[in-house]
């Protein structure tokens, strides 16, 4: 069992067959609908959401194409309030009767519901950023393009005689959020996935390389086929090495979930000040502007950041800013919901939807030789928080653990598995290469850039045979 | 981008219409979607249709947070062209759209044949003209949301007046309404419901810093409103408290090797993650290597790995009661209800789970009936069945578990959960540990959490409680595949003993 995810975005063009993009709405098209369903509403307030998504992919396995596809996707959602009472609907269908349907059953749901205290009525226009997480490139792929661009990919596998598998998505998507207070905010997003994983037949051996893109014309497809295959060589008849601290040179997949946990799930200001929470301070209230973490870490969110450009906007259809979380080792911001705001008398601050570690300069290479005995690790996998008090995180190492001895690789090594908490991780960065984007499997749903990291003492628990 | 909106607004009462689909409609889009398929030259094509009705409720202490309700409707269509696979999907379910759809499909096939190095061929499937309902006696989309809501804050004030600080309860509701058709020529019809309670209570000592949760252990199930009637919920609510509480002084566990007996409410995520994954021929075959991972269960194993001890008989079905993967017929239209199979006899390895188009790439002949699609959007891959644990056919109760275990650990619920891509290392919490010395329980330890490798694991098993002690858990978002989906599933379990298993302490005392 795995944690289910935030869906991505969702797109698909057609090629072959020229047909039209029904479900991704343009801006003056949302409008219209979001002005008929307020027009239906009977509610004190009222907030309407849509969205819509096309998106195509193909999978791959055993140097084969697997399941393939094209799926898209259409929702809008309707929440009514009447007083402090709230309730919401939500649907897949746009026609004039659905509609009324849909309000009819949010006012009703509504309604039935009792008074919620800490309800915050819906915030009027805001100022939001230029939206730039839309390429037409992108949208402009086709299945024949994804095809075209994974098949000498395969073919190099074959030649090699590895087993490649992977997956190449391409998907644009719309949103919009509108209150009855006059707000309303549309943006339009695309998004690339691209995973693969290399395998030896005799399975001693396993390469991996992946990430995220908005730009399918920038994502070179060939050059992660290249790392996965390379990796799958040098990493065949790995040893075995006891569990214990090790110094670990993190690649940005690895970081990025670690990182996407710790900010994305466990940053949160109302926990902290209840005294449930890794930033709770002992005799109650938070660590906010404390040196929780080392000097040399600094991880910000910014909707514009060229690297990983995010939605424009975020909770309850606030503005998304650039937000210090934390600014050379010193807690800065957790988020904080509108409510909690008001209560403890501070700003709202908006979840992130995209985050970045500033990285720094040092090359893998020059890690590799400072290190005396070290792993190499490429990506984590199966994530799970162990103590909520710590962010103790359980998971395990694969797809690639190299030993390094003496500033060299000297060796392919057995998956471990980890127990250890980026709290603690971030108090022991020795060193940080560029930031760049980065993609892992517990990924939180939105675009992140982070550094490979240096790390002291990172805690590898056991041994797991598994390739 | 061109104005596509007004189209649909065009076609407003056909999508209206749709939406209020008979089975005529339904029958009419299938021969729209099969015929053009065929036309189109595919050798296999399937329609799903599928309507999901849901309701979502979440309270925080005295304080409903969240109600909302909601209609999930749209089709996929899946063909087969000259060996290779593709689908598209749509929410809007008009004769139109499902022409286009099924011309996209076509589509992507064809761009996708260059990669097309082994042609997939399907076994015969047999023809299925039915519909199938789960049985159930109160429709919880029948029962007034007012009421839902007045019990989920009964449960938060229970637990509050015990002593919780905080607490949180979550119950969600989800009608699944499928139409399947197939060029085979099956038409089913078949609705089903899952329920998912959820809760949680914490206190904090604010003086140490320190908190303490202690999650509900009633877990989803594929019912009616009665199994949430049917629950004592208050009761669990107000002992739960008192547990958080008693964990804030729990003594921490003292790491080392330890003989375990673990509770069914333990025990079904166990067998889900190290039995249930292992057996999936989609990993074996390596269709999963990039996401969910392969497994040690390769298929020279299949008849010959000893996965555990004798006492060890694992049955995959669709037809038990409350089962969340108990359904008639499963998503590429294989019977599915009735059709039990062993997964582990005697505790050897005997069986794998399957969907179309795999069994024979290992010899066997057919499916065994375990694809399933989590949505209208999604392509059916192979997903488990119910997978549980079979109680020891002589008597043996949790107290004679206990009483042959001279220094050990009684754990009971589910805490953190991982596992490696193959399926050997796991590492699993839980949410009360109770000490064991010489036959009985102790007092609650706290920082618990046991590793283990499958195999060796299973084969350190040696007792297990009888049919009295069976409890049916499981989750409603098991992930596997790409995109990735969510499949709700059960298993039984009784509780077990497990000699000599690795115990951690998960206190880091570095971290203030």
């Amino acid at each position: 069992m795995r944690r289910s995810k935030p869906d991505r975005p969702r797109r698909t063009e057609c090629d072959g067959y020229h047909g039209e993009h029904l479900v991704i709405l343009s801006e003056a098209d949302a409008q219209a609908i979001t002005q008929k369903i307020l027009a239906l509403s009977k509610a004190d307030s009222c907030i309407v959401t849509l969205g819509g998504s096309e998106e195509r992919h193909v999978r791959f396995a055993q140097n084969m194409a697997t399941t393939n596809g094209s799926p898209s996707s259409l929702d809008v959602s309707v929440e009514s309030h009447f007083g402090k009472k709230s309730g919401s609907a939500a649907g897949t269908d746009l026609s004039d009767g659905a509609l009324a349907a849909l309000v009819a059953a949010s006012e009703n749901t509504a309604k039935l519901a009792p008074e919620n205290p800490e309800f915050m009525p819906p915030i009027g226009p805001q100022k939001y950023p230029a939206p730039s997480a839309f390429s037409p490139a992108t949208q402009a792929a086709t299945s024949a393009m994804l095809a075209a661009a994974i098949q000498p990919v395969l073919q190099q596998a074959q030649a090699k005689d590895l087993q490649a598998s992977g997956f190449l998505n391409v998907g644009t998507s719309f949103s919009s959020f509108a209150n009855s207070k006059g707000l309303f905010v549309y943006e339009q997003a695309s998004d690339v996935l691209h995973t693969i994983t290399a395998r030896t037949p005799d399975g001693t051996g396993s390469g991996w390389a992946g990430t995220t893109h908005n730009d399918f014309s920038k994502l070179d497809v060939a050059a992660l086929g290249a790392v996965a295959i390379d990796k799958a060589v040098r990493s065949q008849k790995p040893v075995r090495l006891e569990p214990g601290k090790y110094t670990v040179i993190l690649e940005p997949s690895a970081v990025s979930d670690l990182i996407g946990i710790l900010v994305g799930e466990e940053f949160d200001q109302r926990s902290a000040d209840e005294g449930r929470n890794f930033a709770t301070k002992k005799g109650g209230g938070s660590r906010l502007g404390e040196n929780v973490f080392g000097k040399n870490v600094t991880i910000f969110s910014d909707p514009n950041d060229p690297l990983v450009p995010g939605s424009i906007y975020s909770d309850d259809g606030l503005p998304a800013q650039r937000t210090v979380w934390i600014d050379g080792g010193v807690l800065k911001n957790l988020q904080c919901g509108r409510y909690w705001a008001q209560k403890t008398k501070r700003a709202p601050v908006p979840g992130p939807t995209s985050l970045t570690m500033t990285g720094g300069t040092t090359s893998t290479a020059d890690m590799i030789k400072q290190t005396k005995r070290g792993l190499l690790i490429t990506r984590f996998w199966y994530i799970r928080e162990v103590d909520p008090q710590t962010v103790l995180l359980t998971g395990l190492t694969r797809d690639g653990v190299f030993l390094i001895e003496n500033g060299e690789i000297t060796k392919s090594a057995f998956n471990f598995r980890f127990n250890e908490s980026p709290v603690a991780m971030l108090n022991k960065v020795l060193a940080l290469g560029p930031s760049v984007r980065a993609y892992g499997e517990e990924s939180i749903g939105i675009p992140t850039a982070v550094p490979t990291l240096l790390v002291d003492e990172f805690t590898l628990s056991s041994v797991s045979d598994a390739v | 981008m061109p104005s596509t909106l007004f189209l649909g607004m065009r076609n407003a009462a056909a999508i209206e219409a749709a939406d209020k689909l008979d089975l005529t409609g339904k029958l009419h889009l299938a021969d729209v979607a099969l015929d053009a398929a065929k036309a189109a030259g595919a050798s296999y094509a399937d329609l799903r249709l599928c309507r999901y009705q849901s309701e979502y409720l979440e309270a925080r202490e005295h304080r409903l947070e969240q109600s909302s309700s909601g209609v999930n409707a749209g089709f996929a269509v899946r063909v087969l062209l000259d060996g290779t696979w593709g689908y598209a999907s749509s929410p809007l379910a008009t004769e139109d759209e499902v022409q286009r759809t099924t011309q996209l499909a076509i589509e992507v096939a064809k761009a996708s044949q260059p990669l097309q190095l082994r042609k997939f061929v399907l076994e015969d499937v047999p023809v299925y003209h039915d519909r199938w309902d789960m049985p159930m006696k109160t429709d919880p989309f029948q029962v007034p949301v007012d009421e839902k809501i007045a019990k989920m804050l009964a449960i938060n004030e229970a637990a509050l007046k015990a002593g919780a600080d905080y607490a949180t309860i979550a119950f969600a509701f989800v009608r699944e309404e499928k139409f399947f058709a197939s060029s085979v020529g099956s038409r089913i019809t078949q609705t089903r419901v899952r329920i998912m309670p959820e809760t949680e209570v914490t206190v904090v000592d604010k003086a140490t810093g320190k908190f303490a949760s202690r999650a509900g252990l009633a877990p989803p199930r594929g019912s009616g409103y009665d199994y949430i009637l049917g629950y004592d919920f208050i009761g669990e609510a107000a002992k739960a408290a008192e547990q958080a509480r008693e964990k804030l002084k729990a003594k921490p566990v003292e790491p080392g090797s330890y003989d375990l007996v673990l509770d069914p409410s333990n025990l079904w995520l166990t067998v889900h993650e190290s039995v249930g994954h292992p057996t999936e021929l989609d990993r074996a075959l390596g269709w999963e290597a990039n996401f969910a991972g392969t497994t040690f269960c390769t298929p020279d194993k299949l008849g010959k790995l000893k996965y555990g001890s004798t006492l060890m008989n694992v049955i995959a079905d669709r037809s038990q009661e409350g089962g969340l993967s108990t359904v008639g017929y499963d998503d590429d239209g294989v019977r599915s209800v009735g059709t039990e199979f062993p997964i582990i006899k005697d505790g050897i390895f005997v069986n794998y789970q399957t969907a179309i188009g795999q069994a024979q790439l290992i010899g066997q002949e057919r499916s065994n009936g375990c694809a399933f699609a989590d949505s209208w959007d999604s392509f059916p891959i192979q997903r488990m069945p119910n997978v549980s644990l079979q109680p020891n056919p002589k008597t043996c109760s949790l107290h004679d578990l206990l009483a042959d275990v001279k220094r050990g650990i009684y754990i009971v619920g589910n805490g953190s959960w991982s596992i490696d891509q193959q399926r050997h290392n796991f590492q699993f919490g839980g949410q009360l540990f109770y000490e064991i010395k010489n036959g009985k329980l102790g007092g609650m330890l706290r920082d618990v959490a046991y590793q283990g490798s499958t195999v060796e694991f299973w084969n350190s098993m040696d007792g297990i409680g009888d049919k009295s002690t069976y409890f049916l858990g499981g989750a409603p978002n098991c992930g596997k595949g790409q995109p990735e989906q969510t499949a709700p599933v059960s298993h039984g379990a009784v509780p077990a003993r497990f000699r000599h298993v690795a115990v951690l302490n998960t206190e880091r005392k570095d971290i203030s």
